[in-house]
């Protein structure tokens, strides 16, 4: 090792080359100052998210009467309360989403989007209701714009259909602001997440022979689920049962298709979120059904939102925060079957949350208690696992990496 | 440190065998090919030769260059994915070469890239 100093080219884009950098030897880290600004930048992320999650789940468990932590000790539970849904999709998930989209097309500018909507839902939580879902709508339109730069680099399906993700976002953003409620804006919300999953899925569907048909199918179930997702807006039974069939057919589709049939046979890390694809799966069936039953008038709402919401996006996440976790917050984490718990716990509290039917609230919000429960079991799980790789890899492990 | 750069000017050698082109000493493909097939695609548990993430890779008198890609341009690993790459050759390659990782988009990745292995486990 000669010791020079780290030489980089910083991001090059020639041609279709993206980035190009080289390394002296022994010396591979960035200056002190640049690790400086990116862990605030780290920091700063981290709490815009971190609040949105916190607001959004206490609003969720104060609707069902679950008094934990005490509302009266919160000047702004009341408006919490009431975006809890915008605090979790656009605050919490989309900052993360933004996040990691920013970090794959490696341009700063390309942060504020997660800037402009973890910004958002600080004011949503603070009673700025005007300026936290305007900020939703300038985030959504940054956040297309991303997505539009990255069909520039690679036009593909999956890349396309990211920018349609967007699109649904963008819309949804857009009436909530223009003050719409629940029953237009949350298909369009929702409609954001399952299409940015079943894009991620598509992409890594490519590693597994299939019938050419089957991305046909999954374009005409996405596209019914858009035409639901318009539906809802004016005519909300039709549109409903269109956009409950459309999550059921697409949670077939996910289930036959997805490469998780393939790594759930394998060890360690990709089992672990093969088991969490495959779990999710069932849930957006769930979801798609209580759905459309919600559109014919049963009571199954707190199922349709959930089932999704945490059944399915959750678990997703679950599933993907050890590879995300080290590609966006710079945190290693050592995986180990610990992992498995808090995904249990998740999939557990949701049959209790669900199981009473119509009948059980104080047994409903249990479960939602026991949500909320799994989330912060989550989180424990994944700090104890950036502490478990720190001791095992030591300090000069975690600079290198840093 | 066993494998020794070629001299200045030395014709860059072609090798049929390794799973991605490959010109440079054949003294280095070998512990190429294998710091490279230590790099992980944690989505999918496979090493990023397997997958055909690897598109290249040169080695002259100055520097090891590699050619690498993802699957997507959307992909928030890639910089993980090149770092890791970057920690592996750094074990293997002498010390007066410069490491240098290329993230390229052209030609797109498919599926025909992947080996025989990688398509074994994936049902092919």
């Amino acid at each position: 090792m000669d010791g020079r100093p780290h030489e980089r080219q910083g991001q090059m884009d020639h041609g279709m080359v993206n980035a190009a950098r080289a390394i002296g030897r022994g010396a591979a880290r960035p200056p002190a100052a640049r690790m400086r600004g990116a862990g605030i930048a780290r920091a700063l992320f981290g709490a815009l998210a971190g609040l949105s999650l916190v607001a959004g789940v206490a609003g969720g468990l104060w609707r069902l009467g679950v008094a934990v932590p005490d509302p009266r000790l919160f000047p702004w539970s009341g408006q919490v309360l009431l975006v809890h849904a915008a605090l979790m999709i656009c605050g919490f998930l989309g900052t993360v989403i933004g996040l990691e989209r920013a970090v794959a097309l490696r341009r700063r500018a390309a942060f504020a989007a997660p800037l402009a909507c973890g910004t958002g839902a600080w004011c949503l939580a603070f009673g700025y209701a005007g300026a936290g879902a305007w900020l939703g709508v300038a985030a959504a339109a940054c956040f297309f714009a991303v997505n539009a730069m990255l069909v520039r680099r690679q036009w593909a399906a999956h890349t396309l259909l990211l920018l349609a993700s967007a699109g649904a976002w963008l819309v949804g953003n857009l009436l909530f602001a223009l003050g719409h409620g629940g029953h237009a804006v949350l298909p369009w919300w929702f409609a954001f997440l399952v299409m940015t999953i079943a894009a991620e899925r598509l992409e890594m569907a490519r590693l597994m022979r299939r019938r050419p048909a089957a991305s046909a199918a999954l374009y005409a179930m996405l596209s019914l689920l858009l035409l639901g997702a318009a539906w809802s807006g004016a005519a909300p039974r039709m549109g409903g049962l269109i956009y409950g069939t459309a999550l059921a057919l697409l949670a077939a589709w996910l289930l036959a298709f997805d490469i998780a049939r393939r790594t759930v046979f394998s060890q360690g890390l990709a089992r672990y979120m093969a088991v969490c694809l495959l779990g999710g799966y069932g849930w957006l069936g769930i979801a798609g059904v209580a759905w459309a039953l919600t559109a014919l008038g049963w009571p199954m709402r707190d199922v349709a939102l959930h089932a999704l919401g945490l059944g399915f996006v959750v678990s997703m996440m679950m599933g993907h925060a050890p590879v995300v976790l080290p590609a966006v917050a710079r945190i290693k984490l050592a995986f180990g079957p610990a992992f498995y718990l808090p995904l249990a716990a998740l999939h557990l509290s949701l049959l209790v949350r669900f199981a009473p039917g119509t009948t059980g609230e104080t047994l409903r919000a249990a479960g939602a208690a026991l949500n909320a429960v799994s989330l912060a079991f989550f989180a424990a799980t994944m700090a104890a696992a950036a502490l478990a790789w720190r001791l095992r890899h030591g300090a000069a492990g975690a600079r290198e990496f840093t | 440190m066993s494998a020794a750069p070629a001299p200045p000017g030395a014709a860059p050698e072609p090798l049929a065998a390794a799973p991605f082109p490959y010109e440079g000493p054949a003294a280095l493909r070998e512990p190429i090919v294998a710091a490279l097939s230590r790099v992980v695609d944690p989505e999918v548990s496979m090493s990023i030769v397997d997958v055909g993430l690897v598109y290249g890779v040169g080695v002259d008198a100055q520097s090891v260059h590699v050619r690498l890609t993802m699957t997507s341009a959307a992909c928030p690993m890639a910089e993980l994915i090149v770092g890791d790459a970057e920690l592996e050759l750094d074990k293997v390659v002498p010390p007066d070469l410069q490491i240098r990782v290329e993230l390229v988009w052209e030609p797109p990745w498919t599926a025909d890239r992947m080996s025989a292995r990688a398509k074994w486990i994936m049902g092919w």
